[in-house]
């Protein structure tokens, strides 16, 4: 792609990056008009994510690691940040790792946000960040055998399954608590709902001294697929089954990923009819979300309510896109369905409807003794840590940081849909769900007009060339943060890389500090004010280093106590 | 460990082996299920799905579906359960959990595989991290398909489970016949006009509305031509009475007039 | 909480009635996919563009036949069979009830005859697909009767007719020819 010097957007990041690290710069390489990818020495990897993190507004969106050594004989990683400071663009730092040594800097001492991708570039790459502080696996199974790294080109066929090493778990879970604490383990199976997750407690009597967690318990290797079994315009289907709740978001990111590869750009249409189908998609989502809140602070009723009335938004799905989950809508160059009359008249009446009844419910809840005791101050990601962590989403908004792909970085129909970004300074679980309240009514919003300025043309752009190791960013804010996608393409119809990253990975490393000084029965809570794809928690085993004293009790008994806050399981 | 040798999950060469029921417990099921006169508890396992089937099931317990006007409840754990939902396509990671919460429940039980990916590993099928389905490390009694079963198809899947409806798909082999011929669609029109046609309508709205309106003006086209053209698509429009779908209606009226290889701009 | 009494009171039922009624779907809804055999040329282009791999097709040389499956139970209603089926075998239907007891019923199979190629006697191409190919021959303006006489090179598959329709002052640069043939 030929694009000019003067329109790209960013580009005196890299001039003062050149000026402050003077000969480090080895490459420089533009995407689009706001993506640049520069090529550092490895070496100077640290101090340049470092200070366009620090001192240039810099966010960690993802990093990960690439085979490249088919194309120039060494491995690759990239460091993605979004800079957000007066002038938003994205700035790519990538470093080549040598193929002998597999050998570079940690970032992590330096940017504590790059810890989850350093450890899952070990796993997948078998690179080795020095300096890495936790060197523990992240996303493979505790019974994959060492030295297996599936990611790099020529371990394994991707339908390799190597025979399990252990039938326990191994994973050991960190506790930084100073003094003596009980240890309370919860999952990986669990009632309530979703992604099966191990949680560690470590308590003094009923405070959380400090947390740790096991995920990626439903890793499935989908990156591994993308780049074998699959085209390129398959992937589209498999993105949309990253998440069963923002499906669409991470195929808008996946499809736009391509297309800014490409140098190619779905109509306007098209666009417009994304930006609606994502705020659909945050409809029910929040809905769930609002709803589960209702739950966990003990209003089961307003819980149901919620629920009733979110089934409008899943028949609102249904209509726009044939399926109650908006899966299957994208195609690389556009979308497959359009808005004809009759779904734009439905959609009015159903956005109408929506608008009264939920802020007749949000009234009841607010009005809910239970909600303000039970989530004012509670769970509060400090500013700090945030800065530190790059989380996304309202999780991040409700602490202050105006941060929203939506209206930061331009994608789909949004630059034709401004919107205030909504933000409170709590911090805590309650400003978090009222930012999700907020959202709610700008989506209706939001939805109304698009409908209005729905363009004119096709949905659909036909006609363009796939050409093989072509890189880009694509982007979409889903109803719990922002999905980050970067895809290479390859030979052959296939991707070479597709890199994905869902919101809740970029959440998950700072739970850890919100759970800290809390008690056992704010845990549900504040797990489920993530919003991560909805919190993981099932059986709960008590340890007490002070009373020396080991128990399990059933999960349904810890919720319970979450609730009504008697009869604490642990006395 | 509750009694149960874990080692004997460990899979041999790679695969897991099944789980397998005992002649006596499938004589003890049938009994139960042809006169089942209580609640039945469902306990949820999920082997690694996206979340989608997750939470369709919890839509089919809130007020719109309510499975619990059938006594259908789901519960905290295995131990309570009468019915197992098996989600997701059993990841490695979750293997253990999965026969473990298996082994946890009470005979009779009844297992379900849900969704694609329980049913047969689904877009995940053959992954290096996956078994590939819910029946590779359990026995299953009932498949509900879909990605996600919406909650009516949940519902229906909960009483083919229990006995109380009958399922209504069936195995189907067809075997070509002798004078068996695919049909041409628009024989009456030129061949590369509908290609054009049909083309140019999906460009517009889609693979599916986009075939039928492109069948509706080819129709148009091809009726006696007793009316000028113009005429004949205001009529539609009228009946219609959508501005989109007018704008699509006028691009395919271009298309239509113009020589084959000159596409619209 | 009298609000909330009031909301309830006034909400009333919300149930629906399924299953005791049937549950209207929205039109365009994406169920169970629909497939008509007759209709089926066995082109293979559902198979390659089904990203679950729910559609697959097998070939047997011996038996000289290729058979078509659906396996339901994989399938992930993107409907992408439906967009690129040239000949509308099959489409996405409003049918959700697919839940069976016995996993044999989630399959959906159908088989094609092959046509054994003429020179070669090998079996090449689904006989419906060579029968479809030539009825688009005449859709495209071209006569009935010379379609149909030209029945035996449509019969005979790619490679034979390389060769009989290289004269034999041409084969030194058969290198080239192939190359050509094979990008078409």
């Amino acid at each position: 792609m030929t694009l000019s010097t003067e329109t790209r957007i960013g580009r005196h990041y890299v001039e003062a990056l050149r000026e402050r690290f003077p000969s480090t710069v080895l490459e420089e390489e533009w995407q689009t008009d706001d993506q640049v990818t520069v090529t550092v020495k490895v070496n100077a990897l640290p101090e340049v994510v470092e200070w366009l993190y620090y001192q240039q507004g810099g966010w960690l969106s993802v990093l990960f690691g690439n085979d490249e050594r088919q194309l120039h004989g060494n491995y690759a990683v990239y460091y993605v940040l979004s800079m957000e400071e007066t002038v938003k663009s994205w700035v790519v730092v990538r470093a080549q790792v040598d193929a002998g040594t597999l050998e570079f800097p940690s970032v992590t001492p330096r940017v504590p946000a790059a810890v989850w991708g350093e450890r899952e570039i070990r796993d997948m790459y078998g690179l080795i960040p020095v300096g890495l502080p936790d060197e523990r696996r992240l996303v493979l199974p505790d019974d994959w055998p060492d030295g297996l790294y599936p990611l790099r080109k020529d371990a394994m066929d991707y339908r390799e399954r190597p025979a399990p090493t252990t039938a326990v778990e191994t994973y050991p879970f960190v506790n930084d608590a100073r003094g003596e604490t009980r240890d309370v383990g919860l999952g990986p199976l669990h009632i309530t709902s979703d992604e099966p997750g191990h949680f560690r407690l470590f308590v003094d009597g009923e405070t959380i001294v400090d947390a740790d967690y096991r995920l990626f318990y439903v890793h499935r290797g989908m990156e591994k697929l993308a780049e074998t079994r699959m085209g390129y315009d398959e992937v589209t289907f498999l993105s949309d089954r990253v998440c069963g709740i923002c499906g669409f978001t991470h195929s808008v990111a996946y499809t736009s990923s391509v297309e800014n590869a490409l140098g190619i750009k779905a109509p306007p249409r098209a666009q417009m009819i994304r930006s609606l189908f994502l705020e659909v998609e945050r409809l029910h989502s929040h809905l769930l979300n609002i709803g589960l809140a209702s739950h966990f602070v003990g209003f089961d009723t307003g819980f149901m309510q919620f629920f009733r009335v979110r089934e409008k938004s899943m028949t609102l799905a249904e209509l726009l896109t044939g399926a109650r989950k908006t899966y299957g809508m994208n195609l690389i160059g556009g979308v497959r369905r359009d808005i004809l009359k009759d779904q734009r008249i439905a959609t009015l009446k159903v956005v109408r409807e929506l608008r009264t009844e939920v802020a007749q419910l949000v009234e009841m809840l607010i009005e809910t003794p239970n909600l303000a005791q039970r989530t004012q101050g509670i769970g509060i990601l400090d500013r700090k840590v945030a800065r530190d962590f790059s989380p996304v989403g309202p999780l991040i908004r409700g602490s202050g940081f105006k941060r929203d792909i939506r209206a930061d970085h331009h994608y789909a129909g949004y630059a034709q849909l401004p919107f205030d970004v909504k933000v409170l300074d709590g911090g805590d679980v309650q400003s978090r769900v009222l930012v999700r309240v907020k959202e709610f009514f700008d989506s209706l919003d939001l939805i109304e007009r698009a409908l209005e300025l729905m363009p004119e043309g096709p949905i659909l752009l036909e006609g363009f060339d796939y050409t093989p190791h072509r890189f880009a960013l694509g982007f979409a804010e889903a109803p719990r943060g922002e999905d980050i996608h970067w895809s290479m393409t390859g030979d052959n119809q296939k991707l070479f890389r597709w890199r994905c990253r869902a919101p809740t990975y970029a959440n998950w490393p700072a739970l850890r500090y919100m759970l800290r000084g809390n008690t056992v029965s704010d845990a549900p809570l504040i797990v489920a004010s993530l919003d991560p794809c909805y919190s993981c928690t099932d059986r709960v085993t008590l340890v007490d280093v002070k009373k020396r004293k080991s128990s399990t009790i059933a999960y349904t008994e810890f919720e319970r106590y979450g609730r009504e806050r008697k009869h604490s399981p642990l006395k | 460990m509750n009694g149960i040798d874990r080692g004997s999950f460990l899979p041999a060469g790679g695969a897991p082996t099944p789980i397998s029921e005992s002649e006596q417990t499938r004589q003890l099921k049938s009994t139960l299920l042809k006169d089942i006169q209580r609640s039945a508890y469902v306990y949820r396992v999920d082997c690694g799905g996206c979340n989608g089937c997750e939470i369709e099931i919890f839509a089919a317990i809130t007020p719109i579906f309510d499975a619990e006007r059938f006594g259908i409840k789901v519960v905290a754990s295995p131990r309570h359960a009468d019915i197992l939902l098996f989600t997701g396509a059993v990841t490695r990671a979750m293997l253990t959990p999965a026969q473990r919460a298996y082994e946890a429940a009470p005979n009779p039980k009844i297992c379900i595989a849900y969704g694609a990916c329980g049913c047969g590993g689904g877009i995940f099928h053959d992954l290096y991290c996956v078994w590939g389905g819910t029946d590779k490390v359990v026995p299953v009694d009932v498949y509900i398909p879909g990605c996600p079963p919406t909650p009516a198809a949940t519902l229906y899947g909960f009483a083919v489970a229990l006995g109380l409806l009958d399922q209504k798909l069936k195995a189907g082999h067809h075997r070509q016949g002798d004078a068996e011929r695919a049909l041409v669609a628009h024989p009456g029109l030129p061949l590369d006009l509908c290609v054009r046609i049909e083309r140019e309508a999906r460009r517009m709205v889609g693979y599916r509305d986009g075939r039928r309106i492109a069948d509706d003006f080819l129709e148009i086209l091809a009726a006696p031509a007793n009316q000028p053209l113009a005429d004949r698509v205001h009529r539609y429009l009228q009946t219609e009475d959508d501005p989109r779908l007018a704008e699509v209606i006028a691009r395919l009226v271009d298309v239509s007039a113009r020589p084959a290889g000159q596409e619209a701009p | 909480m009298f609000k909330l009494l009031k909301t309830v009171i006034k909400t009333g039922e919300a149930t629906v009635r399924y299953p005791f009624a049937p549950l209207p779907v929205s039109p365009g809804f994406r169920g169970k996919p629909e497939y008509d055999p007759t209709q089926c040329i066995a082109c293979g282009a559902c198979t390659i563009a089904c990203p679950a791999n729910a559609l697959s097709m097998a070939t047997d040389v011996e038996q000289g036949t290729r058979t078509w499956e659906l396996f339901l139970g994989r399938c992930i209603f993107c409907a992408r069979c439906e967009e690129v089926c040239p000949t509308r075998a099959i489409a996405l239907s409003p049918e959700f009830e697919l839940a069976v007891g016995n996993k044999a019923d989630l399959y959906q199979r159908a088989t094609f005859t092959l046509t054994a190629c003429r020179s070669c006697q090998r079996p090449f191409a689904p006989s419906k697909e060579i029968d479809y190919a030539m009825a688009l021959l005449v859709h495209s303006g071209l006569e009935a009767d010379a379609v149909a006489e030209q029945r035996a090179h449509f019969e005979t598959c790619p490679e034979c007719k390389r060769h009989q329709s290289i004269p034999d002052s041409d084969k030194l640069t058969l290198g080239q020819t192939t190359t050509k043939g094979g990008a078409l």
